[in-house]
């Protein structure tokens, strides 16, 4: 049976959790869109297109279908996003092609937008992570991530080399981990320490997992491989993890455990943007009260903080993030591979989190409960804007630039460096920014900037 | 004195009295990590030389006395001497010149710019100069990689990216990042550590006080209580210490080192059969195999599932040539099975040096020779066997190296074993992994469009019920 936009009744008839759901969708103002009713008669023809002119990835039909959608969920054209979701129903998969894929997965977060039943989706599927989540696992798939594909391995690479040149000649280093990376930057670091031609310094790791009980359980393991390891390679190695951290900002040298005898590094990988928004300036000032060598930030170049307030330019933003992603994931990963789909479920996640989980509806009085800060992410040039407060941005040496190269290139194509002034020019002239240096460098894929690192010194 | 008369730019300080206030011939005192560039301990004599940049660069080693002119190469001088027609008498070469020269580096921050640090090889200083302080025009296309020499950027360009990283789990990987990462989180480093754990505690009471084993002493020692990363300072050094010298660094064993008889002795005490020193070099050949596998990139295969059971036919057919090893004792490890002996050979020769030049060595020698006797050939090492690329083959051959009469006796071998299996089983559980079922539900699972199970009563069923209708 066909399914038409003006044959409401069967709607009704078949949608009785919605029939009894006593809370109404609101977008930015109160008043609530009636799934039930016609309110707005539409043409089907023009659906498909309509196309905003907003140019899609790959030109086909997901991005417009979702992005219709997102549309009529801000315009609460109730029909409209009956029909749409429908649509995308019956035509995504998250097994089959990246149009279906991404229809899959932004579908389930529009879903829950127009529902609002985002935080409960977010939890039942972060519930279902967790129980599949190991050691095992978690390292498989995170190893394998990185021997396809540099996304992490960037950020790596040039974060060590930053940190190994700022802290020189000490012997006795502090890293300071703010990550999720399950301590897979540090046993390059640990080589070149134990192959430097003076004496090995003592090294001691603070790692402050991001939050996640998946990371949690798993990181007690993953300290007991980086003791192991360092013993192996000769390094004098102590090893701490501060789990359930509610707020970055709460970090202290005491909780941290900082000596005054030690030179510190502060790394954080994707770990700016799993501060609440209003917070990270505070986060930042708590850093430099460390007093650090250096701070190596390292972030995904997107922006879902400027909009966060306009759910329909968000959303074209993260689909343009996520697509560019997905296309990533698939031309990295042999095509039947476990861990692109589970890092492909991961992004699931995420994607409902920034899309579907605003404030001010259910269930968000108890922040607790949700570990996983929304990750909203912002571009490097926004974070310089931050950073530049509190410490000055620090040139990445030629050398490690060299070694970042060296790493693209063992890697498929598609991928490449791009330092901050290229970066600059290609971002235009933007007269807000004309005066602001931008620091750190881009890693680019298919030239579309992806992931930003940078160093910072007091 | 010809070679002034160019140094328009120079400097020039002559005679430098060495015997002021430094006693160059002094040993550094032991250090963990021995420099490489240890020789900036030139004759007091010597006359010390400091020249311009430029002028460093453009001097050349051979001078030809009758006109001054400059070569790189002996010949090339000598051929050129022919054309002075010079009386018979000066034909003959004059002895080598009999002041002494050694040359400081211009660098002014440069620790070798200083007159007792100074090199006494001309073309050694114009590299040193080069690489450290110059800039650095050769790069490497494979790995971008810049050198400021351009010997030192061919030597790299002939082996880059032919080199092979295997890990104990049998994983071969061409990027050494790749293989560091792996290794750090791999499993087999995680046995490998319980093994040698079980090896130290079983080992504990058997070790008499031979200063002979010193070494051995020294490793079992550090071996034992091993589980908590070091706090204090000093036992970290010592630890350090002794990890090091096992990862190809150096330890202060100076007086061992140059003492063969001790050497010789202390592997006499293998030839003898004592089965209890067999552990201990497990422990050392263990943690000594991690960095083998990558500096020599053997291409040797490996058999990780051979059962212990095997290296008893491994040991019955070994040759008892005995080389001159270094300070540190390595035997082979004939009892597990992961670790292959014929990659520790090679170690122990190299023990003295810094991972920097094992490096450059395995570099010169050419990393995928597929012909292992070659490379340890290089080090100064025989290999009586063939190039027999069997997995037998090859323990035969490295084993023959050593002289490894370790004869064990089955019961040692059954003990090591059951400690083996037991500390496995209490450290890792998770170890038993090959039977551990994939949770990634590629299948199995049915799954809606969110992608969770079934039994889920959150999931609206408006989606999925629509599709009912058709």
């Amino acid at each position: 049976m066909h399914l038409s936009p003006y044959k409401k009744t069967h709607f009704n008839n078949n949608i009785p959790h919605l029939h009894h759901h006593h809370h109404h969708i609101h977008d930015d103002d109160a008043s609530p869109i009636d799934m039930h009713n016609n309110t707005t008669t539409t043409n089907s023809t023009s659906l498909c297109s309509s196309d905003s002119g907003e140019p899609c990835e790959d030109g086909k039909w997901a991005c417009k279908l979702l992005k219709e959608c997102a549309i009529a969920i801000s315009q609460r054209d109730s029909t409209k996003i009956h029909h749409l979701l429908w649509m995308l129903n019956e035509l995504a998969s998250p097994y089959g092609d990246l149009d279906q894929k991404l229809a899959s997965y932004f579908l389930q977060a529009l879903f829950c937008k127009a529902t609002e039943s985002g935080h409960r989706c977010y939890k039942t599927l972060s519930t279902v992570a967790q129980k599949s989540n190991n050691f095992d696992s978690a390292r498989k798939l995170i190893l394998k991530f990185q021997e396809v594909s540099p996304w992490t391995t960037f950020g790596h690479v040039a974060a060590n080399g930053a940190i190994l040149e700022a802290l020189e000649g000490e012997s006795n280093l502090h890293i300071i981990d703010i990550s999720n990376t399950l301590c897979t930057q540090w046993p390059t670091l640990f080589e070149a320490l134990a192959t430097r031609k003076d004496e090995t310094p003592r090294l001691r790791l603070t790692v402050v997992a991001l939050s996640s009980a998946t990371v949690s359980s798993v990181m007690k393991e993953v300290g007991q491989r980086m003791e192991k390891f360092a013993r192996l390679m000769g390094v004098p190695f102590e090893f701490n993890v501060i789990n359930g951290l509610d707020r970055l900002g709460e970090l202290t040298k005491e909780s941290l455990g900082i000596t005054n005898d030690e030179a510190i590094a502060v790394n954080c990988i994707g770990a700016l943007r799993r501060i609440e928004v209003e917070e990270r300036e505070s986060a930042i000032r708590m850093f430099r009260s460390l007093n650090p060598k250096v701070v190596t930030v390292v972030e995904e170049e997107a922006d879902f903080s400027s909009n966060r307030n306009d759910f329909v330019q968000c959303f074209e933003e993260c689909l343009k993030f996520y697509g560019l992603y997905f296309e990533m994931l698939e031309e990295s990963f042999p095509l039947t591979s476990n861990e692109r789909l589970m890092l492909e479920r991961d992004c699931s996640r995420s994607i409902v989190r920034v899309l579907a989980c605003g404030g001010g509806d259910e269930q968000n009085n108890n922040k607790e409960e949700f570990e996983d800060c929304c990750e909203r992410r912002e571009r490097g040039r926004q974070w310089c804007e931050k950073l530049k407060k509190e410490f000055s941005g620090a040139k990445f040496s030629d050398d490690v630039v060299d070694d970042v190269k060296a790493l693209l290139k063992r890697y498929r194509g598609g991928w490449s460096l791009v330092l901050p002034q290229q970066q600059q020019q290609e971002e235009g002239h933007n007269s807000n920014y004309n005066n602001n240096t931008l620091s750190g460098i881009f890693l680019t894929w298919k030239e579309e900037p992806v992931v930003w690192a940078s160093a910072w010194k007091p | 004195m010809m070679i002034l008369q160019n140094m328009d730019h120079g400097e020039l300080s002559n005679a430098f009295p060495h015997h002021q206030n430094q006693n160059p011939t002094t040993t550094p005192p032991p250090s963990l990590k021995r420099k490489r560039n240890l020789p900036g301990n030139p004759d007091p004599e010597a006359e010390v030389i400091a020249l311009s940049p430029k002028t460093l660069m453009a001097t050349n080693r051979f001078l030809c006395e009758t006109c001054g002119k400059g070569f790189q190469r002996d010949q090339n001088l000598q051929l050129h001497r022919r054309g002075h027609n010079l009386p018979w008498k000066l034909k003959q070469r004059t002895n080598k010149e009999p002041k002494k020269r050694v040359y400081v580096c211009p660098e002014k921050t440069c620790v070798h710019n200083h007159p007792s640090r100074a090199l006494g090889d001309l073309t050694g200083i114009k590299k040193h100069f080069c690489r450290k302080h110059g800039e650095k025009k050769w790069k490497c296309d494979k790995c971008s990689k810049r050198y400021a020499v351009q010997s030192d950027w061919k030597a790299h360009s002939k082996t880059c990216g032919t080199r092979e990283y295997k890990c104990d789990c049998g994983t071969i990987f061409s990027r050494r990042d790749s293989f560091i990462t792996h290794r750090a989180f791999c499993d087999a480093l995680a046995e490998e550590t319980a093994r040698v754990n079980a090896a130290s505690s079983i080992n504990n009471s058997t070790l008499g006080a031979n200063n002979n084993n010193n070494n051995i002493i020294g490793y079992n020692n550090m071996m034992i209580g091993t589980s908590m990363a070091p706090h204090n300072n000093n036992n970290n050094n010592n630890m350090a210490t002794q990890f090091a010298s096992i990862c190809n660094k150096p330890i202060p064993f100076t007086e061992e080192a140059t003492n063969n008889q001790t050497t010789t002795r202390g592997l006499s005490l293998w030839m003898d059969h004592h089965h209890h020193h067999r552990q201990e070099a497990t422990m050392a050949t263990n943690n000594n195999n991690y960095h083998l596998n990558w500096v020599f990139g053997s291409k040797i295969s490996t058999n990780p599932s051979q059962d212990l059971s095997s290296n008893n036919t491994i040991t019955s057919t070994t040759t008892t040539s005995l080389p001159i090893l270094g300070s540190i004792v390595n035997v082979p490890s004939l009892y597990s099975s992961q670790h292959q002996p014929h990659q520790t050979c090679a170690s122990s020769s190299s023990a003295n040096m810094s991972a920097t030049a094992l490096l450059q060595k395995a570099a010169q020698v050419g990393a995928t020779s597929s012909d292992p006797s070659s490379f340890l050939g290089a080090l100064g090492l025989k290999c009586s066997n063939g190039s027999d690329q069997g997995q037998d083959g090859n323990n035969n051959k490295f084993c023959g190296v050593y002289g490894s009469s370790l004869v064990l006796t089955s019961s040692s071998n059954n003990i090591n074993r059951e400690a083996e299996k037991n500390e496995l089983s209490q450290m890792h559980p998770s170890k038993r992994r090959h039977v551990m079922p994939n949770e990634e539900s590629g299948g199995g699972q049915t799954r809606d469009f969110l992608g969770v199970g079934g039994a889920n009563h959150h999931l609206p069923p408006f989606i999925n019920q629509s599709l009912d209708l058709i």
